[in-house]
């Protein structure tokens, strides 16, 4: 084939072939393959587990139980960050064990592997698998789980609570409250999802008894992250382990750490002597990759006579699963209290969310990890008090905005907000949707009998300034001068190859193919946080950049050198240093080529590095929909979205991120949900019952950015991953309610279903 | 039992439940067809039968025996084809994990419909999900390779 056109990213080309490489794609020979017994039940108690007839099957090996687990000395999966209160009490604890000890506490809870000489050989296998549990109720949501007499999942953890999470000045907000003229209060859930990466989770391992080490292939948002997962529930130090992964089929928070197949993998790969492969089904995905939200908001506000916010508080509940896993408890207290505010200008606010067990798959990060659950709940509150008091919403809001003039803004409650243009982004945003014609709109459709709605929402979010201390990335050149970089940071479709060579490009001058881009390769060490808070581009970029100003400075002198110059005689410009009176010109990789001495690192072989705060990317989204009273259904007519995500890099990957994340929450608004029954099965087990968004779902989204640079870090830039969903829920929440409120209808939960749209209609 | 794999006759010996897409990932190691779902419901597995597309999860490989199939890996030949070109000039694809099976249902709607509606661009998709896109920009691939075919072809 030849040399192709010009592809808009670094990663296309592969991905457009059919040559990618995802982690199902690798093979061995001598492979083998897992499979993984689940727990039939949400909560019982294990008595025997008989293994008998599977070891007898067709081409199994060998069963891996808890008992081999225990022997090989395995701790349980990370909890994620202890949350504590502020007089120290901290959270109690439910760590998840690699294969279920004693109990079953959800449906799909791995009890044991069979490993087998081939896929259908192991599945067949497992099915001849005789388990002896006696069946407990089950608790499947915080309502259940909190009610008196409810089954318990833990001992340590009375109630099913792991902890009632309190931040904020509880005085000053009663107070806020004793002197309002008025008050809201707005009840709402964001229902508990499926992540579902279109990748199907599968994991790979390759142990090697000559070195004691392990090659593993696994999905993931970052090297050091799953490595230290990997670490913390095998024992196996990380220098042992080489982390293979090119290509990662999505993640949005559900792909950071390992998950028990990982570890059950390497373990089996030792036991046996051989490489062992697990690769999930989409039924066992939907029974095994942690879920998301799964929150409760309860939001009551207090405004003066004049519509001056005074004071906010919530009251939350979050389903935790049945086990703390990864960030699920930080979801539920941190994430939600430390921009509670959004952006408004509120002197009293306070906090209080109580996390519950419960007997259903584990919860922990997915896209907006609690940013677009507090985001929602505030929109819809100030939307809801606005209707209430007679406020105009927008001017109730632009009302409250904090102004340009009060940046840095310490919110008191775990946030300093950096900057923001907030009326700037409202204004733009009401022009593109031409929001004061809407009237005439809606008159237009309730002639064709359709109720028309248009709704907005002014979104808040904190992007991560990362676990790790800063941010390293490794610079080599090649003879030919071309800089390959290493980093540890893992994308998963967001396009790292192409925003970090166009940093590169950009500020030295490298033509792209000159600049590699090398993801997670585990003997380099650095430290740097995953992929994660939507900051990757400004976290790991930034030291992208730091590389490049150092590049910039040390290969100053040694371009005097080779072309015979003093220093002050040249000046970097159009990519090149150019000598300002003979005019010769040097490009970077033309000195690499020059100065380059066979066998030795090259003198401009650097590491850069960069620390960068938390970032507060925002936006005014504004979503016009039609519904048809007569079947329910809602159709979203014209979608905008104003963000300020600081210093957009790569635009137009910046708007396929918006894009993507407005239909994530396209999804959440009108059709995903995980449902459980009674007893703790999920009735959402595929992509049957659980409705995913399709193409069409949105045909019409404008987009804008207005760039206000953030001082944290060296770029300028904010996150921008996250961002859409954040904005969408609460618009597209407004929108249907506005289009129903002349009904009467002021309240609803998501998805927004036509059923649930049709049944309410019916009832008013 | 014979088929024919982007081009080249395959001898291959399966099992009367054998899937044709484990014969194109297992046996003929094309791994850029991809497995999505357990339900028909994803296209990440969509291949080329006898030019129909077609989810190679849900084809016996003893159904295709005889016929023609043509992947991912099989689309382009000295060129990128339109459809590929498209996805990437758009920003049609994120992570790239359905982008497979949206090229390949792209490339048979195109034979079906070389200038779609929107309406017609919706329903030629409804059986492939993506998760990262949005789908807006795939629905502006498929129109700006659907000109470009038109252009070529005049």
């Amino acid at each position: 084939m030849n040399a192709p056109q010009e592809l808009l990213r670094k990663e296309d080309l592969r991905l457009i072939t059919g040559h990618g490489k995802f982690t199902a794609d690798w093979s061995y020979d001598g492979m083998c393959f897992g499979y993984v017994i689940r727990s039939p039940y949400a909560h019982g108690l294990i008595k025997s587990i008989n293994y008998q007839e599977v070891l007898s099957a067709p081409g199994v090996i060998r069963v891996i139980t808890a008992e081999d687990v225990a022997a090989a000395g395995m701790k349980s999966l990370p909890t994620g960050a202890t949350m504590q209160n502020l007089d120290g009490q901290n959270q109690i604890l439910a760590p998840m064990p690699v294969l279920a000890v004693g109990y079953v506490r959800f449906v799909g809870q791995p009890i044991a592997m069979v490993i087998a000489d081939t896929y259908e050989n192991a599945k067949h296998a497992a099915e001849l698998v005789q388990m002896d549990i006696d069946v407990l109720d089950a608790v499947t949501d915080y309502d259940s789980a909190r009610a008196a007499g409810a089954p318990q999942l833990h001992a340590q953890a009375s109630g099913n609570l792991s902890i009632h999470y309190i931040r904020g000045d509880q005085a000053a907000t009663e107070k806020a409250f004793e002197n309002a003229t008025f008050v809201s209060s707005m009840g709402v859930k964001s229902q508990r999802l499926i992540g579902s990466p279109m990748e199907l989770r599968a994991v790979l391992a390759k142990y090697d008894t000559s070195t004691d080490s392990y090659i593993m292939h696994s999905p993931n948002q970052g090297m050091l992250g799953m490595l230290g997962a990997l670490e913390h529930v095998t024992g196996i130090p990380k220098a042992q382990i080489d982390l293979q992964t090119q290509d990662v089929g999505g993640s949005f928070g559900v792909r950071s750490g390992a998950f028990s197949e990982s570890a059950l993998v390497m373990l089996g790969s030792k036991l046996i002597g051989k490489p062992v492969k697990w690769t999930g089904t989409r039924s066992e995905i939907f029974l095994s990759d942690w879920h998301g939200r799964g929150l409760e908001l309860n939001g009551f506000i207090a405004l003066d006579s004049n519509g001056k916010i005074l004071g906010l508080r919530f009251e939350n509940k979050a389903d935790l699963g049945a086990y703390t896993c990864y960030f699920g408890s930080f979801i539920g207290a941190r994430n939600l209290s430390i921009t509670m505010n959004g952006v408004y200008d509120i002197p009293a606010l306070s906090m209080s969310s109580e996390l519950y067990f419960t007997n259903t798959v584990p919860v922990s990060a997915y896209r907006g990890a609690g940013r677009p659950d507090i985001a929602y709940a505030i929109e819809r509150l100030i939307d809801h008090a606005a209707y209430d008091h007679g406020f105009d919403p927008i001017e109730l809001r632009r009302k409250n905005f904090i102004q340009p003039n009060q940046f840095p803004y310490d919110n008191k409650i775990g946030s300093v907000y950096d900057c923001g243009e907030f009326d700037l982004l409202l204004n733009r945003a009401l022009e593109m949707s031409d929001y004061n014609n809407f009237e005439k709109r809606r008159q237009e459709s309730l002639k064709n009998n359709k109720l028309r709605g248009i709704g907005l929402a002014y979104f808040l979010e904190a992007s991560g300034a990362g676990t790790a201390p800063k941010d390293q990335v490794i610079g080599q050149f090649t003879q030919e001068g071309v800089l390959r970089i290493f980093a540890v940071t893992g994308a998963s479709g967001q396009g790292h190859a192409t925003s970090f060579s166009q940093i590169v490009h950009e500020k030295i001058g490298l033509a792209n193919d000159h600049i590699e881009f090398v993801a997670g390769q585990s003997d380099k060490m650095m430290i740097g946080s995953g992929t994660g808070g939507s900051r990757t581009l400004y976290g790991t970029g930034s030291a992208v950049m730091n590389l490049c100003e150092q590049i910039l400075e040390k290969s100053k002198p040694l371009t005097a050198q080779v072309l015979n110059a003093p220093e002050s005689q040249l000046e970097f410009t159009n990519g090149v240093w150019q000598h300002r009176e003979t005019n010769q010109t040097l490009s970077i990789s033309q000195l690499i080529q020059k100065t380059f001495v066979q066998g030795q690192p090259h003198l401009l072989n650097l590491t850069g590095e960069a620390s960068s705060g938390a970032t507060y990317p925002n936006g005014c989204h504004i979503a016009e929909v039609e519904i048809d009273p007569d079947t329910g259904v809602t159709e979203i007519i014209q979608y905008t979205a104003v963000d300020d995500v600081g210093v957009a890099i790569s635009p137009t990957l910046v708007q396929g991120q918006i894009h993507g994340g407005v239909v994530q929450g396209i999804g959440q608004a009108f059709y995903e949900q995980a449902i459980y029954d009674a007893s703790g099965q999920l009735l959402t087990g595929s992509f049957m019952d659980y409705a995913m968004p399709k193409v069409g779902c949105l045909m019409n989204i404008q987009t804008e950015k207005i760039q206000v640079p953030t001082k944290n870090n060296i770029l300028g830039s904010k996150g921008v991953g996250e961002s859409g969903c954040s904005g969408s829920l609460p618009t597209l929440s407004n929108a249907v309610i506005n289009a129903l409120r002349p009904r009467g209808i002021t309240e609803m939960d998501m998805p927004f279903t036509p059923a649930k749209i049709w049944q309410a209609l019916q009832e008013h | 039992m014979q088929i024919t794999v982007n081009g080249q006759t395959q001898d291959l010996s399966i099992k009367d439940n054998t899937l044709l897409i484990d014969v194109i990932r297992d046996q003929l190691q094309l791994t850029g067809t991809h497995s999505g779902c357990d339900t028909t419901q994803c296209g990440c597995c969509t291949v080329l039968m006898d030019k129909v597309a077609v989810k190679s999860c849900t084809v016996l490989a003893r159904q295709a025996e005889g016929t023609s199939i043509q992947t991912i890996e099989g689309l382009a030949k000295d060129h990128l084809h339109p459809v590929q070109e498209a996805f990437s000039e758009e920003h049609g694809l994120q992570c790239g994990y359905c982008t497979p099976g949206m090229i390949m249902s792209t490339v048979y709607l195109l034979q079906t419909h070389p200038n779609p509606t929107d309406e017609q661009i919706k329903e030629g998709l409804a059986g492939n999900i993506c998760r990262c896109t949005g789908y807006v920009n795939i629905i502006k691939a498929v129109k700006s390779a659907a000109k470009k075919m038109q252009e070529t072809q005049v």
